[in-house]
Order: structure tokens, then sequence, then C-alpha cells
């Protein structure tokens, strides 16, 4: 399944797509199925109750939610006749949100491509994982404008993948990590190099990775049963149709299973959040001159993931 | 005036309760606060609507009411105060006033946005390291926080746990890149915060500039017990907190024993912009020797951690293997 996270009425409501990319209200399709079976009164709030309120919920509810959410879609697909008004979507009648818009905690690999270490003039990769925290109010979604904040000079961008965790899990072995994940999202880490390098001065980097919008993430979570084979994802990055980075998630340093394996030590938790670090091609590595690959107003960025879709993000000067 | 966080014992998780302090008890200020409005016969038939929009579920949602919500807190506190303890119910005669130990405590701000510990605030242990320019930050996760009284589950990845004692203060009110001068408006009360430390593994993140591991593991970073809300800025910069081990004094720590000043760090984070019931931590640490290689007072399974402030109350927490 192809889940989201979309606003419909000004509301944030909880969908998948259907096989031609209509958006189905997966709270309506579910109490539609409900009212049919004529067991349930109150449809409507029984499937807020086995779906959850939002993406988090809906995460945390496990194998029923989902379960809720296949039969929903399946039920959907089959009835012609059903009321579709406000059910199924098109999508110029709503606006896409991040698929999790509040994770619980946003995890993001460092230095964990080696060509990206190698640009970043690291000595040598890390001996352990190595990740930092980005706010999870800095989520954004793929129809959102990306904020340039006037405190910034050299804006940066870094395609990820980001790996949404489906259960909660501490300590668990690189050989079952995959069973705690719920699906992948395309991830950009929007990063401000000057900031981060004041900061690491004498701390660590926390401003410099977390201004409003510099989480986009999206358009959608795909389930992890439609990506088979997650550590040989293809990603891309261009700037204004610009091809600046590309890659493979074969080429991580701490492959998928040890990066969860490992931050399972902190516990894990449904709607949580951990992105694979980026590979090359960011505008700070670029030699000799970075000044005309940084982020400006205006530019549009497109980060895309094989399988997962395409993130695309303007960059805004803030008001 | 202090707010606890609270579940009745029959209470399911998310049905939070703000509650005051009176003779020693904790009373419901919502349910105080619907009574004190029901005396006027004009507001009898709205008291539970309004008691309900001034103090919510949580005490985040009273801080987003802002300043109304502030002056009728003033009001349900006179109002607790002049019926007491034992005549004080609600409008329909339900039990307003509880023991504290019939309550469950829970750390008062639980989903911040922004629950940030300035780093290397500390100027005893500051003067051995390298001068900070600009107050830098490191983020505490909101699902590592437990409440008073709640153990310390030692992580089974580190060999060296150590803690520091910190005042967090708590916003008030939303604003973004607020002038230096301005700060103290938007500062709400202030909390105690016992920031936990696996200083193994915070020296190797160290290397790398990160901060994650070490700093954020379940039962990292106790808060509470209450928040003093409403103090004057002299009152808060006059407050003192003791941090014990085993009974022992390890630190003492003031405002006045930060290197950054409140305008510093608010003109600062605000740049991200704040919001009522974020915090900004700022505290001393056990790790003495000045070096930040080594603990001077590592704790120990069995260890007894107590962080203390006259005006707000105490934190005490027990290291217990995982």
């Amino acid at each position: 399944m192809k889940l989201v996270t979309f606003s419909h009425n000004d509301q944030e409501r909880i969908g998948a797509l259907d096989p031609i990319g209509r958006i189905v209200d997966l709270q309506k399709a579910f109490a539609c199925l409900q009212r049919e079976s004529k067991t349930i009164p109150d449809a409507d709030e029984f499937a807020v109750a086995v779906l959850g309120r939002d993406m988090r919920e809906f995460l945390e509810h496990g194998e029923k939610s989902l379960e809720a959410a296949r039969e929903s879609l399946a039920h959907i697909a089959a009835s012609e006749h059903v009321s579709k008004k406000c059910t199924v979507l098109q999508p110029n009648e709503i606006r896409l949100l991040a698929p999790v818009p509040r994770p619980g905690a946003l995890i993001s690999a460092g230095k964990n491509f080696s060509d990206h270490v190698a640009e970043m003039a690291s000595k040598k990769g890390p001996a352990a994982p190595v990740a930092f925290l980005k706010l999870p109010g800095s989520v954004i979604g793929p129809e959102d404008d990306i904020p340039y904040p006037p405190e910034v000079q050299n804006l940066d961008y870094e395609v990820e993948v980001a790996i949404v965790i489906g259960k909660t899990c501490v300590n668990v072995s690189e050989a079952q990590a995959f069973d705690y994940v719920a699906g992948y999202s395309v991830f950009n880490d929007i990063s401000a190099r000057d900031i981060i390098r004041t900061e690491n001065r004498t701390g660590i980097h926390l401003m410099g990775k977390s201004f409003p919008g510099f989480a986009p993430m999206g358009p959608y979570l795909v389930t992890a049963d439609e990506i088979p084979d997650p550590q040989s994802l293809r990603l891309k990055l261009s700037v204004n149709g610009e091809l600046r980075q590309e890659s493979n998630l074969t080429y991580m340093i701490f492959k998928i299973r040890e990066m969860i394996a490992y931050w399972s030590q902190m516990e894990l938790h449904p709607g949580d959040v951990l992105t694979t670090g980026t590979p090359r091609g960011v505008a700070a590595g670029r030699k000799p001159d970075q000044s005309s690959w940084w982020l400006k107003p205006g530019d549009l960025v497109e980060a895309e993931v094989e399988g997962l879709g395409v993130l695309r993000n303007r960059v805004v000067a803030e008001s | 005036m202090k707010v606890y966080l609270g579940l009745l014992e029959s209470s399911p998780p998310d049905h939070t309760r703000i509650f005051g302090e009176l003779e020693g008890t904790l009373f419901d200020v919502n349910l105080a606060c619907a009574a004190h409005l029901a005396q006027s016969p004009a507001e009898r038939a709205s008291a539970y609507a309004l008691a309900d929009f001034y103090f919510p579920k949580n005490i985040q949602g009273f801080l987003e009411r802002g300043e109304c919500a502030r002056k009728m807190f003033d009001q349900v506190i006179a109002f607790a105060q002049s019926q007491g303890a034992s005549k004080l119910r609600g409008p329909g005669g339900e039990k307003v006033v509880h023991e504290i130990t019939k309550i469950r405590i829970l750390p008062p701000l639980q989903q911040p946005n922004k629950s940030f510990v300035i780093g290397f605030s500390d100027r005893a242990r500051a003067e051995s390291m390298p001068r900070a320019e600009i107050p830098t930050a490191y983020y505490k996760l909101p699902q590592t926080l437990i409440a008073d009284g709640a153990p310390i589950l030692w992580p089974k990845f580190s060999q060296e746990l150590d803690a520091d004692g910190c005042f967090a203060l708590v916003i008030g009110k939303r604003g973004r890149r607020i002038p230096a001068e301005k700060a103290w408006e938007y500062i709400a009360g202030v909390t105690l915060m016992v920031d936990l430390t696996a200083r193994d593994i915070n020296r190797r993140e160290g290397l790398t500039t990160n901060n994650l591991l070490g700093k954020n593991f379940p039962s990292s970073t106790c808060l509470g017990p209450a928040v003093l809300i409403g103090a004057a800025r002299d009152t808060i910069e006059a407050m003192k907190l003791e941090l014990f081990l085993d009974g022992e004094t390890k630190r003492r720590f003031s405002l006045s024993d930060c290197v950054f000043t409140v305008e510093q760090i608010i003109a600062r984070w605000s740049i991200l912009g704040i919001n009522p019931g974020d915090w900004l931590a700022v505290g001393a640490s056990m790790a003495l020797s000045g070096d930040r290689l080594h603990s001077a007072v590592p704790l120990k399974i069995g260890s007894t951690i107590r962080c203390w402030s006259p005006l707000i109350g105490a934190l005490s927490h027990r290291v217990v293997s995982a």
C-alpha cells in the first residue's frame, strides 16, 4: 500500500492510494464497510478507534489497522455503487502532507556513504553508526515550500530514504530488524552548513538541521511488503532539473538492518523515523567552488527514490 | 504557585489532570475552577465548560490559554484556600482534593516541541573547557521522560552513567526571533530536570559531534515534580538547586552559575520558534573533574539521585538495572 496523510476541507486525514492514483480516505472507507455489515451502530467513531486519529496512531495500532486498511481498499475497489463522495478523492481535491507529519523521533544518519564522507573531507568513516536528531516539528510534506531562513548563508540538500518504524523495538538483532519496519518514504535532510559549522565548534549540531521545514518527507509511506529489497534502492536528487546526487542504498556504510539494530538500543516506537544518510553530490562537497550550488529562494529540489516516488519542494524566502 | 500533572488511580493514560497544592494535599484545578465559577449565578450553567477551557487536560494546554488562564488560576488558588481542603468540592459535590499518594504524578510537560539542554553552560565546568561563544544545545526526546520517583534504568550499552541537575525554563508564549530584552516575557515558569548521560557513549559520540544514544535512552530525562508558575524574574534568578547522590550534596547550581544569560539563550533558540510548554534547561554536572572525558562521580546500580529546589520540590530516583 501507498499510505498518505492528506488535508481535505482543512482536516488532516489518513488515506491510501487506489490503483489509479486516487486517494481513499481510510476512515471513511472503513466506516462504509462497517455500515454495510450493519453490526456497528456508530461506524465513523468505530473507524477512528480501529484506524487511529493520525498516521502515528495508525502505526501504533499495528497489524489491526493495516488489515482494516487493506480490507477497506479492496471493498472500495469492488463496490462501484457506494457513494464515493469524500471517500475517494482526486489528487487535485486534496493536499498531500508528510505521510508521518509528527514522528516521535527523527533520527538521521550522518557520514553513512563513503563517497559523501570523502567529499566532506572527513578522514574516515565512523566506527559505529553516527546519527543526530532532527526536530520532528521541522517535518513538511511534498506540497510544502522549504522556507529559507534569513540567518542562513549556506543552505544544502541531502536526498535520503526515511525508514518508518512500525513496532516498538529494543535491542533487536540485525536478523530481525526488518520485522519492525512499517515502510519507506523519500526524505530530504535540509542542512544549514554555516550554522552547523558554528555549532560544531563547541557542541553538536541541532539548529543547523532543524529550522522549520528542514525535513521534507513524502509523498507516500510505501509499506514494507512492496519493497522486497530496500537495501538496493536507487536514489537521486536534482536542483532546477540539474542532477546533483545519484546513488544506491547498497553503498551505505551501516546498512538499514545495522542502523535499526543499533538505534533500537535507545528504544524505537511506531512512528519513529530513521533516515539513511546521503551519498555524494551535496553543495558543501563541490570542488572547487560551492557557491553556485547552495540552494537559494526559487530553487526547485526534486528528490527521487526508486519505487517511493518523487519529493518535490520549492525553496522560498521566509517572509 | 506549583502545578502538577497527574492521573487519578482510575484514569486511563490520556485522562491527565492539572493539580495544585493545598494544605499538603493535591486538588484538581479544573474542578476547583468550576466550583469557583458556579458561585456566580450568571456562570453556573457554563462553569464546567469554562473550567475545561482554562484548564484543559494538561499543563501545556493551560499555558497555551495565556494570560486569561493565568489570572483565573490565581482566582482558583484564592478560592481553594478560602474553602480549605476539607470543604473544597466540585459544583456537583465531586471530590476535588486527593491525598498526594493517590495521584500518579507525571512529567509535567509530556510532548514539548522543543526540550533542549544548553551544552557546556555550567561555569564551574566550562572553565576547563573550550569557551563556548554561542549557547549550543542538544535535544532530549520526549519519549525519554520519567516522573519523580520512577526508576532510572541502567542502559545495557553503557558502563558509565552520571547525572546533571538542571533548571528547565518553561516557555509560556509563542514567539520567534525574540529580542534579548524581551526574553523574560516568554518564560512562564521553571521546573527541575535531571539529565542522565551514558558518559562512555557520549565521549565516543562527541568525536563525531553527535550526541544521541548517550543522552537519549529510556528514563534518561527526569522532569518535575511540579512547574513553578508565575514566579517573578528575581525569584527565579535567586533560586538554587542541589544535586544529591546517596544523600550527599554533589553540586549546587543557580542561574548565575550559567555561562549564558537567559536573554542569550532565548534570543538564540527562539530563532527556530518557541511554543508554550517547550523548555530549555541549564544546569550543573556531576562530572566535576572538569574534564569532558571523565566523570568524577559515576552512578552505580542502587544509587539514589535527588535534585531539590525549595520552591519546586524534589526529584528522587533510584538507579536500577534495566
